[in-house]
């Protein structure tokens, strides 16, 4: 995402082992400038795309220009159409060595058809995002604990990968991701409002605040693409979240929670999390009296 | 005898639509456009087949005017007079094959839409709407609508099982309006009805209240979930060759797609059209903000505006809200059938008319992540 998927974020995430896919409005020189000055972060970024043309050559001048870039991210809004999976094969014909994560998708079948058409890692989510309203602009979705249930399994019957991808509000729902399944968990509103964001701190009422949407929402498509086409609605929401300081602390904050998951299951890895992982269906997360 | 049906029974909120192979490659692709051709009418119709409801805020001439240019259906309120619907046939003859008229049961309702179809023959959708479309009486004026206008084709409802949109069809009426209590305020009861309080009831329903501002449900305890009502009401319409309207409970673009997928031929709104420039009720200013009076059609606010006030016998069951001020309708339409478009293409459905054979539905617990809702 534009606001989340900045070279700043990857500075920082990279000093932590983990990992950014950098949004594709990014210029090629931009890339160039971030690729000298911080050589250190370029094996743990993706560059993405969309399915259209001039994305695609704008991705392959990247490749080209910054080789040490080893991982494409592929992402159109749905990953159902033929279209997109003959996108992937023809992606994967062109760059045979880079690693392509591809989506999105929620079901097993369409985690095997896209693995098998070339891509490596599957992005699984349909609707589930902070920002997202997929759901409500067009009834489609998958509960999202499922979905990663569902496709991990698919997915590493062939010797696939999975990414989680939204849904996410606390790190205990990284934990139950990863517990789910998922092979990576990817993050927009909870790494969003933070000094690493793009856009500007807003200040009212002695509140700080910082823009974050989703990457189809009124927003976004008039920033991008000069408004939204006439035959589509829009399906994200934009919303001011509290400014939440450097987003390193907000990191420790995740790989804490994680790492006491994996103390209270027995996981002495990550690795492991899945499998000491049992679900406890609920009717209440937590006690709600302060909250 | 009391009896329990422990059936699950479910609402546009507890599903979602599973996306499927598709082989389109935009949204722009898909055709939202549908034809039928109507049981006892033999008429057919073309259009996008979404119908402002008959409420008086909502099924006014100015929301027609502004539907019948995206080719969209307006049930027209019945609460215009002859003068008016006169002047607008004349303004607007465009419009007329993308409306209905609008009668209850009451013997000045029917003759005044005896006067509007006989004025304006262009006219050919009849829409004969109950609170409580399982009522003999009802049944009975349907028969007696249809002999009247045998080319005419007649909407009718509101009605929640298959047994019932069987009856109807097979009495007459063309296109069942399904739906009780769904809606934000129940809008189907019009209040010249007094017969129907009477009536035998042929079922009763023993349901969910879920908790929904629409007050029949919880004034009355009657009505179905919506979701259910359409997939049971669809099969057995269509087993005949007739058509059903999903009348009510739309809250978003993704309602209506579900309402679609779950068979409805036509879907029909009211809250979701609310609050717009084209919109009837009055229009208030509050500490700078705007808003639009929407009431339920068997609400205080319109018993006393139509029939004098609340009778004695009978509670109001809707509700009179303030809706915030949402701008020309035309944003609207264009973010629904946008949606809906979308839809089509998670599900591969090119055609408004393969979506329903292309709809799997799961079951969910939760509908949207609710980290931002209070934004939205």
């Amino acid at each position: 995402m534009d606001t989340v998927g900045t070279f700043e974020m990857a500075v920082v995430m990279s000093q932590h082992c983990l990992f950014t896919a950098i949004h594709k409005h990014y210029t090629l020189d931009d890339w160039k400038l971030f690729a000298t000055k911080h050589p250190e972060c370029l094996q743990h970024v993706a560059v993405s795309s969309g399915s259209g043309q001039n994305d695609l050559e704008k991705m392959s001048s990247i490749l080209e220009a910054v080789p040490q870039v080893k991982f494409i991210c592929l992402d159109v809004a749905n990953g159902y159409s033929e279209h997109f999976v003959e996108f992937v094969k023809l992606v994967r014909a062109r760059f045979p060595e880079h690693t392509i994560m591809a989506g999105n998708v929620v079901t097993g079948e369409m985690v095997e058809e896209l693995i098998l058409s070339g891509a490596d890692i599957i992005k699984v989510g349909i609707g589930p995002g902070s920002v997202c309203t997929t759901r409500t602009k067009t009834g489609v979705g998958y509960p999202q604990l499922s979905a990663v249930i569902e496709c991990a399994d698919s997915a590493h019957g062939l010797k696939g990968h999975i990414i989680s991808d939204g849904g996410c509000t606390c790190p205990g729902d990284v934990a139950k991701a990863f517990g789910a399944g998922a092979d990576f968990v990817m993050l927009g509103g909870m790494f969003s409002g933070h000094t690493e964001c793009a856009g500007e701190v807003i200040e009212r009422n002695g509140q700080k605040l910082k823009l974050f949407y989703g990457m189809s929402s009124d927003t976004a498509m008039k920033k991008h693409v000069g408004g939204v086409a006439e035959y589509r609605a829009s399906e994200g929401k934009t919303v001011e979240v509290p400014y939440k300081g450097d987003v390193e602390n907000t990191i420790l904050d995740i790989l804490g929670g994680l790492r006491s998951t994996c103390t209270y299951v027995g996981a002495a890895r990550l690795k492991e999390l899945s499998r000491r992982a049992t679900f406890i269906r609920v009717t209440q997360q937590h006690n709600t009296l302060f909250s | 005898m009391p009896h329990i049906d422990n059936d699950l029974k479910l609402d546009f909120k507890d599903v979602l639509l599973r996306p499927k192979r598709s082989t389109l490659k935009s949204r722009s692709e898909v055709d939202l456009t549908r034809s039928f051709s109507f049981r006892n009418s033999k008429q057919m119709y073309t259009g996008i087949p979404i119908i402002a409801a008959n409420m008086d805020t909502v099924g006014t001439f100015e929301m027609a005017k502004v539907l019948c240019k995206f080719s969209l259906f307006t049930a027209v309120h019945k609460h215009y007079s002859l003068e008016q619907w006169k002047e607008f046939a004349t303004q607007n003859p465009d419009c007329l094959e993308h409306l209905a008229a609008s009668s209850g049961t009451g013997s000045s309702d029917f003759e005044q839409l005896e006067q509007i179809l006989e004025a304006i023959p262009q006219v050919n959708y009849i829409c004969l709407d109950v609170a409580n479309g399982y009522s003999e009486h009802f049944v009975e004026f349907v028969k007696d609508v249809r002999k009247r206008f045998p080319q005419h084709t007649i909407m009718a409802g509101n009605v929640v099982t298959g047994e019932m949109v069987e009856e109807l069809i097979l009495s007459g009426a063309d296109v069942i309006k399904v739906g009780i209590g769904p809606g934000k305020l129940v809008h189907s009861h019009a209040p010249s009805v007094a017969s129907t309080c009477g009536a035998p009831f042929k079922s009763f329903l023993v349901t969910f209240l879920l908790g929904s501002v629409c007050t029949t449900r919880k004034k009355t305890g009657v009505g179905y979930p919506q979701l259910s009502a359409v997939m049971e009401c669809a099969d057995a319409a269509h087993g005949l060759k007739g058509h059903i309207i999903s009348d009510g409970g739309c809250s978003c673009p993704g309602d209506v797609a579900k309402a679609f997928g779950a068979g409805a031929d036509f879907v029909m709104l009211g809250g979701m059209l609310a609050g717009h420039t084209e919109s009837g009720g009055e229009f208030i200013e509050r500490d700078g903000n705007k808003y639009k009076l929407f009431y339920g059609m068997s609400s205080e606010m319109a018993m006393k505006k139509y029939a004098g006030g609340v009778a004695e016998y009978r509670a109001s069951e809707g509700k009179t809200v303030e809706v915030p001020f949402k701008g020309d309708v035309e944003h609207t339409i264009r973010d629904i059938l946008g949606g809906i478009r979308s839809t089509c293409t998670y599900v591969g459905a090119a055609k408004l008319r393969e979506l329903s054979r292309r709809t799997t539905f799961i079951r969910v617990t939760q509908q949207v992540n609710p980290i931002f809702s209070a934004e939205s």
